[in-house]
């Protein structure tokens, strides 16, 4: 007999209901994904915050934005990097986060692949200021890849462990299996 | 849709603290964004009045030259690239005259400029790609100094030679 309560997969087995190995796994497997997103954001968000001006000429060197809003986001993209890694920590706030890292992640995979397709090679300043090189920019592009597919993967998790407490909030919880 | 709601709060919320800590910077942005050329063009003028345009760019010189220089001490060497590059590893005898920090930096190295007149100015940067070794050469062209090379390989050429290279505090 098995069932999903509050997005936890149970049986019962001798009298007692308890999560398969499965269902244990998948319980740490998003917190640990959030941590270790939240400790790359942080990273990334800390070293910026203290030279934006390095990351302006950084952002200026993808040749996508105009002057009037390269500045602006030089000073808001580190904060809100840090602000993405606080609310990932946080479990009431996790959900937010996951969707801000996955948002976010898009549009930095968007940036670099139009410098790559355009032939740029640059320093895209994702974590302080460096050389600029294309094998980088390739490998930045990968890390991009994977962390929106993590942080896509954690916030759809979350989103149905959320339906799931209303289902059972409204008495109808949904069954799975004999 | 109450998450993209909180996203887009939480995006509007960084944008207010990141102007906030701007605010309060010792050296805050301005609004709109200025090339390095026009930041670097802005720090020239604080230095002479009205610098003369149309000069002929520095000539560059290869890593043999280059070598020869920093090792029989023959010319004055200059780093452009920013004060934390240049802590984590620079040329030999090379002092650092960053293009972000000139006029601030050019004051602090005049006494060493004035005593070294006679010897002939090699300034380098990053190497490959990097502009801020022709920008201080032609700054210091402006200046009134005649001979002033640019070596284009710069640190990437010099640290992949595995030559001595030295650390430390801006000098």
């Amino acid at each position: 007999m098995g069932s999903v309560v509050g997005g936890r997969a149970t049986r019962l087995v001798g009298g007692r209901t308890v999560m398969s190995p499965d269902t244990r796994t998948h319980n740490y497997l998003v917190p640990a994904i959030a941590a270790a997103l939240a400790a790359l954001f942080i990273y990334a968000g800390a070293g910026k915050v203290r030279d934006p001006l390095q990351f302006a000429d950084a952002i200026a060197a993808f040749a996508i934005l105009p002057a009037t809003v390269i500045n602006m986001l030089a000073l808001s993209l580190p904060v809100f990097e840090i602000a993405c890694g606080l609310l990932l920590l946080v479990p009431q706030t996790r959900k937010i986060g996951t969707l801000a890292v996955a948002l976010s992640s898009l549009i930095f995979f968007a940036a670099l692949l139009s410098a790559l397709v355009r032939g740029l090679t640059l320093d895209c300043g994702c974590f302080g200021s460096g050389a600029p090189s294309r094998p980088r920019m390739w490998l930045e592009l990968g890390l991009d890849v994977v962390l929106f597919s993590s942080s896509l993967f954690a916030y759809c998790r979350l989103l149905g462990r959320d339906n799931n407490v209303t289902l059972s909030a409204s008495g109808s919880p949904s069954r799975i299996g004999a | 849709m109450r998450d993209v709601d909180g996203v887009l709060l939480i995006a509007l919320i960084s944008l207010a603290a990141g102007f906030s800590i701007n605010r309060f910077s010792t050296r805050p942005l301005p609004l709109v964004y200025q090339t390095p050329e026009q930041r670097f063009d802005a720090e020239l003028t604080s230095l002479v009045a009205a610098p003369p345009f149309a000069l002929p760019p520095a000539p560059t010189i290869g890593f043999p030259e280059f070598r020869t220089a920093v090792e029989k001490k023959s010319a004055l060497i200059f780093d452009a690239r920013p004060a934390p590059f240049f802590i984590q590893g620079h040329v030999p005898g090379a002092l650092n005259l960053a293009r972000d920090d000139f006029a601030h930096d050019y004051q602090r190295l005049s006494a060493v400029l004035k005593a070294a007149s006679d010897k002939p100015i090699i300034v380098y940067c990053s190497g490959g790609v990097c502009h801020d070794s022709r920008l201080v050469a032609n700054a210091l062209l402006t200046l009134g100094f005649s001979d002033v090379r640019v070596f284009t390989g710069g640190w990437e050429v010099w640290s992949a030679a595995g030559l001595p290279v030295s650390w430390g505090a801006v000098r």
